[in-house]
């Protein structure tokens, strides 16, 4: 199948390293202490977090640092055919674990002992790329929440097409057989969080692949700024003196 | 949802339902005002989302085709589940929130199903039909709990219907396989504007009725609905027909007492209707999101009508 | 473009989102002293004069050398001490502040109080005042009695005593004007919204209602009670030999909550719920303001929770601010 048309337009009329459009909210649950919808293209993500409260079992406490917990969940209704999900499902646990991880390295946890924070996404639609979309809405609901942060992170994913490096891909791209590589970084510290791909590509695709993925999470941390920067003039204008 | 609330809370709350006045200011027969944007899922074949107070519920329709059920051949298939999603509450975390989730299902269940013949759903079964015995659709209808602050049951069963109004199937076109022994053959036209749209005057809404100490409230909250001794939930057609009943709560209640209340809701039951019909729910399916607020509090006859309390 | 007021849970037609826009517009102009660079992002560079030297405060983290915010928020500059404070964030508790809790746990000599904050405050049974206001040591009986103080899922007020450095933070009720809350309702809002004042009591004789407002966003409506109609509210910190008496309902007593009373205090309620939600400063002038716009506006209690009184209360504000600037 031809990914790529001979005009250099993908399937949704996109060039190779365009993103799709980004939308975002802040402040969607009431009440929760942060939260934040994030959508690339039809893909379309809402995180709420709570906390950092007090530990609600009280074997978990940490003396010395926060206890951070996430749970992902997708609705029935968000891919293409409509599938009921049990609780148990291996990918959700796996996703749940990827993105806790990722955003315990980015809180600062020491600053915050005895306390958890609950981190739950959930996913609307699934048009490919919700990982990078779960990341982005987390970072906006945890800063949403005030709690205090190494830096942002945010999160973009790129693959390998019909020979092109190709940046943001949507469910039928990710279906294409060709690699999906995942990249969640912080922009500032230019660190890089959290890197996953699957299928195999030779080492020097490999860097293509992964510096278009990084370069894509770049442009995401410039929008998650603006929208954070903007949230925080909105507040404090607001209140006024 | 765990609402904890001190003795002094719990008697303030019930003396003001005794008086009319309740927490926010509404008496005991008026509904928060709320919102409805449909298509909010375009991958789905109709979707809604409403926002009542600080409940915040989606409803989505797919529609899959499908074999009709066994013993029914000119039928479609109708399916509803409701999830609650963690980010109403840290308590749904993993299966917590799955009794919640199955009590709404079936609840909702009871009023659009109809019986097991197929009579009485909320929408035609029949008209579902494509081909007698071979081909059908089947609509699945997923409600999702995003945020809750009461009333979740009122809330999805205005999402579903506001769902199913917003829905559009695909026409399908058979180019073959007609005789009995073939499978049928056929095309699912994509454009829009060929798209069918579902019958749903008489699918019902459900108005639940919150009785704490001696009276009885609409549209409760979370911290209402914790001292709830009993509830109703009755879901009411356009018709006036009764489609599902529920009562839930340890106290028991008197059977006059039951029957006023089966009137209260399907007096407020006409005025969502009349509200979700105003909002001019018969839109295209898959059109920019059209918000549309509305306020419930202009419709002022039911508080002239009040209700007859104990 | 934002949706304006997207935490609350309604939303309105298109001409009255024209005019909230609108209205929030004058009031950020209006306000506007607070200068662009001072709102930050987590990760931002802070502008600080490295060779001057400076005092790194909450918010901030040393990296490479750098001045970088971890929340987003404002930068606040206390001669060298740079911080950066958040908004949304859950209540940062300080000594001396008065605080609205709840009770969610009654354990050996304390009780665990929800106070909105990152850990549950502590209450030590040493740190209440007995009931008659009796002064002795704690006994035993006490000890097992500690429900007939204050038993799981009480409101009360209290004061914050002591912050240790792990976080956790002792209360204490040592004045007649703490205690337990009955006869009203409570409301919650963002704690940043909660100014720190001399007085969090505030006695609204006019409507016959009393007001808490606890520094953690928990704001507690009641009505007056009646042991302290002609006393007056003590102006500093109580300590524990205080005797005087103030708005404290440690007692008991049940007051008579007229249907008029009700709805003055819904109103009241209603009034902190909207400067909540538009995100305006939450005192006694500012809830009582409300209150008699609403009165004047012919609006009754229910309705000040639709869309159309917070757009009206946005556009109020901004012509005040306008007129003040």
């Amino acid at each position: 199948m031809d990914f790529i048309s001979p005009e250099g337009l993908r399937l949704d009329g996109r060039r190779p390293l365009e993103l799709r459009q980004l939308q975002a909210e802040i402040g969607v649950v009431e009440k929760a202490d942060g939260s934040a919808t994030f959508e690339m293209g039809n893909t379309k993500v809402i995180a709420v977090v709570y906390g950092p409260r007090e530990v609600q079992s009280r074997s978990q406490q940490q003396h010395d640092q926060a206890l951070v917990r996430c749970e992902y969940s997708m609705a029935s209704f968000s891919t293409g055919d409509r599938r009921r999900r049990g609780k148990g499902d291996r990918r959700a646990t796996e996703l749940s674990l990827v993105i806790r991880q990722t955003m315990e390295a980015a809180i600062l946890t020491n600053l915050l002992p005895r306390s958890q924070i609950d981190i739950f996404v959930q996913v609307l639609q699934a048009d490919g790329g919700t990982r990078a979309c779960c990341i982005n809405a987390a970072t906006l609901a945890l800063a949403d929440a005030g709690i205090p942060m190494r830096d942002i992170v945010a999160s973009c994913a790129a693959g390998y097409l019909n020979s092109t490096p190709i940046l943001d891909l949507n469910y039928l791209e990710d279906s294409g057989g060709g690699p999906d590589l995942t990249v969640a970084l912080f922009p500032k510290l230019d660190k890089v969080s959290l890197l996953q791909m699957d299928s195999k590509i030779p080492l020097d695709v490999f860097e293509k692949v992964m510096n278009l993925a990084s370069e894509g999470a770049k442009a995401v941390a410039q929008f998650i700024r603006e929208k954070l920067m903007e949230n925080t003039k909105q507040l404090v204008l607001a209140k006024g003196r | 949802m765990v609402v904890g609330l001190s003795a002094a809370e719990k008697v303030y709350i019930a003396g003001g339902i005794a008086a009319d006045i309740r927490g926010d200011g509404r008496g005991r027969h008026q509904f928060r005002e709320f919102n409805i944007d449909t298509s909010v899922i375009p991958q789905a074949n109709g979707s809604a989302r409403i926002c009542l107070g600080g409940t915040d519920v989606i409803a989505s329709v797919k529609a899959e085709l499908s074999v009709p059920p066994p013993g029914r051949p000119n039928h479609g298939k109708l399916e509803i589940s409701v999830e609650c999603s963690p980010t109403a509450a840290p308590e749904f975390e993993g299966r917590g929130g799955e009794e919640l989730s199955m009590d709404l299902s079936r609840a909702l269940q009871r009023s659009f199903l109809g019986g097991t013949s197929g009579a009485g759903a909320a929408i035609d079964l029949a008209a579902l039909s494509i081909v007698e015995g071979k081909l059908c659709w089947a609509l699945y209808i997923d409600g999702l709990v995003l945020s809750s602050d009461g009333n979740l049951l009122d809330a999805l069963s205005i999402a579903m219907k506001a769902a199913l109004s917003n829905c559009g199937l695909p026409k399908v076109e058979i180019i073959g396989g007609t005789s009995p022994e073939e499978e049928p053959d056929y095309e699912l036209s994509g454009n829009p504007e060929e798209f069918t749209r579902l019958e749903t005057s008489l699918v019902p809404v459900i108005v639940t009725l919150t009785k704490v100490g001696k009276h009885y409230i609409v549209d409760a909250t979370a911290e209402e609905e914790s001292q709830m001794t009993a509830a109703v939930s009755v879901a009411v057609n356009k018709k006036g027909s009764v489609c599902g009943l529920t009562k839930r709560g340890g106290t028991g209640l008197d059977t006059s007492v039951l029957l006023d209340m089966i009137s209260v809701a399907k007096r407020h039951s006409a005025v969502l209707r009349r509200a979700l019909a105003f909002a001019g729910l018969f839109s295209s399916p898959n059109v920019e999101k059209r918000p549309v607020s509305f306020c419930l509090l202009l419709f002022r006859r039911l508080d002239a009508n009040g209700c007859r309390t104990k | 473009m934002g949706e304006p007021m997207r935490r609350t849970h309604f939303r309105l037609s298109p001409s009255q989102k024209e005019r909230l826009s609108q209205a929030q517009e004058r009031c950020r102009e209006a306000a506007g002293s607070v200068h662009a660079s001072a709102f930050v992002n987590v990760g931002d560079t802070i502008l600080v004069d490295y060779e001057n030297g400076f005092l790194r405060g909450h918010g901030t983290q040393l990296v490479d050398g750098q001045l970088l915010a971890t929340v987003c928020g404002v930068v606040e500059r206390v001669n060298k001490l740079v911080s950066v404070r958040p908004l949304r964030a859950r209540y940062n508790p300080e000594t001396g502040d008065v605080v609205v809790g709840r009770i969610t746990e009654v354990a050996p000599k304390r009780w665990k109080v929800d106070v909105n904050s990152r850990q549950d405050a502590q209450l030590m049974l040493s740190a209440v005042n007995l009931p008659g206001g009796i002064q002795r040591r704690r006994t035993a009986t006490d000890e097992l009695n500690m429900r007939d103080l204050f038993t799981e899922n009480d409101l009360i007020s209290a004061e914050v005593q002591t912050l240790h450095q792990d976080g956790s933070l002792h209360l204490h009720t040592r004045s007649l004007k703490y205690g337990k809350l009955e006869n009203g309702h409570l409301v919650k809002v963002a704690p940043y919204l909660i100014k720190r004042l001399k007085q969090h009591f505030h006695q609204l004789k006019q409507y016959g209602v009393q007001l808490i407002l606890g520094c953690n966003g928990y704001v507690w409506i009641s009505a007056v009670p009646p042991s302290s109609s002609e006393m007056e509210i003590d102006q500093k910190p109580a300590d524990s030999e205080s005797r005087q008496p103030g708005a404290g309902t440690s007692e008991g007593q049940n007051v008579e909550i007229t249907r008029d009373l009700r709805v003055r205090i819904c109103r009241i309620a209603n009034a902190v719920r909207v400067l909540g939600a538009c995100g305006f400063m939450i005192h006694p002038d500012s809830i009582v303001d409300t209150y008699e716009a609403s009165l004047s506006w012919g609006i009754e209690p229910r309705q000040m929770i639709s869309g159309e009184f917070h757009v009206r209360v946005v556009e109020r504000e901004a012509e005040q601010r306008s007129k003040k600037g």
